[in-house]
């Protein structure tokens, strides 16, 4: 299941003026696994994801969903199967309520009032925001109205979601609060792509890591391999989570990404 | 970001000299041939204005801004020379129509006048940075309230635009459609422009917060960033214009005295 061709870029070129090249011939496969997209500021990853979205069209080679070129597709006919939620929440939100904000999209994509009004109050019982449905989205404070975006995108059911940076402003139980919604959403088979910087929270979340830097593709493997590369990582610009650093300082062999698989491993050892 | 300004920094001289240089070259331009009376002046003042925009380079610019103008002259030329009352004097046939040279004379000063006017201001929006005019002015006792309003319209226009691309992309992946006939397009207005007044109000607020910070509404006397942009010719081009005018003047008030 986890060998699914999701998304399969080929021979992926872009450059938004001639001979300044962002992204410079990405060859690779996105399956089901949770994906994060990790790189220096500016490495092209936003770029990338507004290529899969129809946003922007390659200069070269092409995106293949489910087998299907989406250059035949209008952005209108991809926001059915892919979702973006972006990074600044005030660049979407615009309804009076926050049920009808996060009901726009289902209704757009044309699901029936009543399937959409369901989906709706299920994305906002999702992420933790259920009460506040009859509520003014510009009345909430950055971090929830984040969340109104995440839900208003994931109220769309859509095959694939992308965030965008989801983990800014959002404080320690915003961020848990996401983890579990990724989490979910795998969980529920959908493909969930995130760009982000914080590789703690990269370690802990997700099961893929492509990293990204100067429009080509330094490492990709399961979240693990990746942050075992310290010196390729480096060379991008990157940490290690905290945890890695830590114990490799320390001088172990074994590879860990979270607290809790640390003192798990201690706890077995002191046994 | 993209700018709105036409201007363009080339490291030419005009680049270099005070912008009140080059707006005392506009009014010198537009003033000294009315004062002396004689279209012939403002022809030299085109010459002028062509050659000083070539040899900073951004000739080249002027292209579109003349297009547009050119069209609506062409016009002017061809309805005076066939139409104009007082039309007499045959000076070109072709075919069937007529072109008169009286006409044709009256379209001619308003195609020197309107080429006089476009090029000298071109002489200086091209090649002057807009802040760099602004702050000094404020130097110049402007109120930098006024200042700062002016600059700032160079800086949020862009930065609409952005925020109008950003908020359109946002709404497409929700499947709005933005593209199509004029119906569908009202129906995206909403969407679109709701989100992009919103962050302006959010922005504007947060804009006004960190000039306070910063001590826009101190009393104190204020010091600027940039360097005065001016360059030692500056002061010489200046007298010498305005040695121009006065000279303008006097040979016209002589010669209405006698
Ligand atoms: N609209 C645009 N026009 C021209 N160049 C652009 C545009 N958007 C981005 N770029 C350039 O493309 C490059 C990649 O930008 P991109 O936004 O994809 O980076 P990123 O990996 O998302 O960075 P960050 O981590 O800062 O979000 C950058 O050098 C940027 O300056
Ligand atoms: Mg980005």
């Amino acid at each position: 299941m986890d060998n699914n061709k999701i998304l399969e870029m080929k021979a992926l070129h872009f450059s938004y003026t001639e001979g300044d090249e962002i992204l410079k011939g990405l060859d690779f496969v996105i399956d089901e696994r949770s994906t994060a997209i990790i790189g220096q500021n500016g490495a092209g990853k936003t770029t990338f994801v507004k290529l899969l979205k129809g946003l922007l069209r390659p200069t070269s080679g092409s995106i293949h969903f489910e087998g299907n070129d989406i250059a035949n597709m209008t952005v209108a006919q991809l926001a059915k199967h892919i979702g973006m939620v972006f990074q600044n929440p005030n660049d979407q939100i615009f309804k009076n309520r926050v049920i009808d904000e996060v009901m726009f999209g289902p209704l757009k994509i044309g699901m029936a009032e009543s399937v959409a009004k369901q989906k709706a109050d299920e994305a906002l019982e999702l992420v933790g925001l259920k009460d506040l449905a009859e509520k003014n989205p510009y009345d909430l404070g950055l971090s929830s109205r984040k969340l109104v975006a995440i839900a208003s995108i994931i109220a769309m059911d859509t095959k694939v979601i992308i965030f965008d940076e989801p983990t800014i402003a959002q404080d320690y139980h915003g961020k848990e609060l996401i983890k579990s919604v990724i989490r979910k959403l795998r969980f529920e088979g959908k493909t969930v792509i995130t760009i982000i910087h914080d590789m703690d929270f990269v370690a802990d979340t997700f099961e893929r890591a492509i990293v990204f830097a100067k429009g080509n593709i330094l490492l990709d493997g399961t979240t693990r391999d990746v942050f075992a590369k310290e010196d390729i990582l480096k060379e991008a610009y990157l940490e290690q989570p905290n945890v890695t650093k830590l114990c490799q300082s320390l001088g172990y062999d074994e590879v860990f990404l979270t607290t809790e698989e640390f003192i798990t491993y201690q706890k077995a050892k002191a046994k | 970001m993209k700018s709105i300004s036409l201007y363009e920094e080339k490291g030419s001289i005009l680049n270099k000299l005070a912008p009140e240089s080059k707006i005392l070259y506009i009014i010198l331009a537009l003033v000294l041939p009315a004062i002396v009376g004689s279209k012939m002046v403002s022809v030299v003042f085109i010459a002028i204005s062509i050659g000083l925009l070539l040899f900073s380079k951004v000739l080249k610019k002027t292209i579109p801004i003349l297009g547009v103008s050119g069209f609506v002259l062409l016009t002017v030329v061809i309805i005076q020379g066939l139409f104009r009352a007082g039309n007499v004097t045959p000076l070109l046939t072709l075919g069937p129509v007529i072109f008169y040279k009286e006409g044709l004379l009256f379209a001619f000063n308003i195609v020197v006048n309107v080429l006089n006017i476009l090029l000298s201001f071109c002489v200086l929006i091209l090649a002057t940075k807009p802040s760099d005019m602004i702050e000094n002015f404020v130097r110049k006792g402007f109120s930098p309230r006024f200042g700062y309003v002016f600059i700032s319209v160079f800086q949020i226009i862009p930065q609409m635009t952005e925020t109008m691309a950003t908020i359109t992309d946002a709404q497409r992946s929700r499947g709005m459609e933005t593209e199509g006939n004029l119906l569908v397009r009202i129906k995206a207005f909403l969407p679109l422009i709701s989100p992009v007044v919103m962050s302006s109000l959010i922005n504007t607020k947060e804009r006004a917060l960190a000039l306070e910070v910063r001590g826009f509404n101190a009393k104190n006397k204020k010091t600027f960033l940039n360097d005065e942009k001016k360059s030692s010719a500056d002061k010489y081009i200046q007298i010498t214009m305005i040695l121009l005018l006065i000279a303008g003047i006097v040979w016209r008030v002589v010669g209405c005295l006698k």
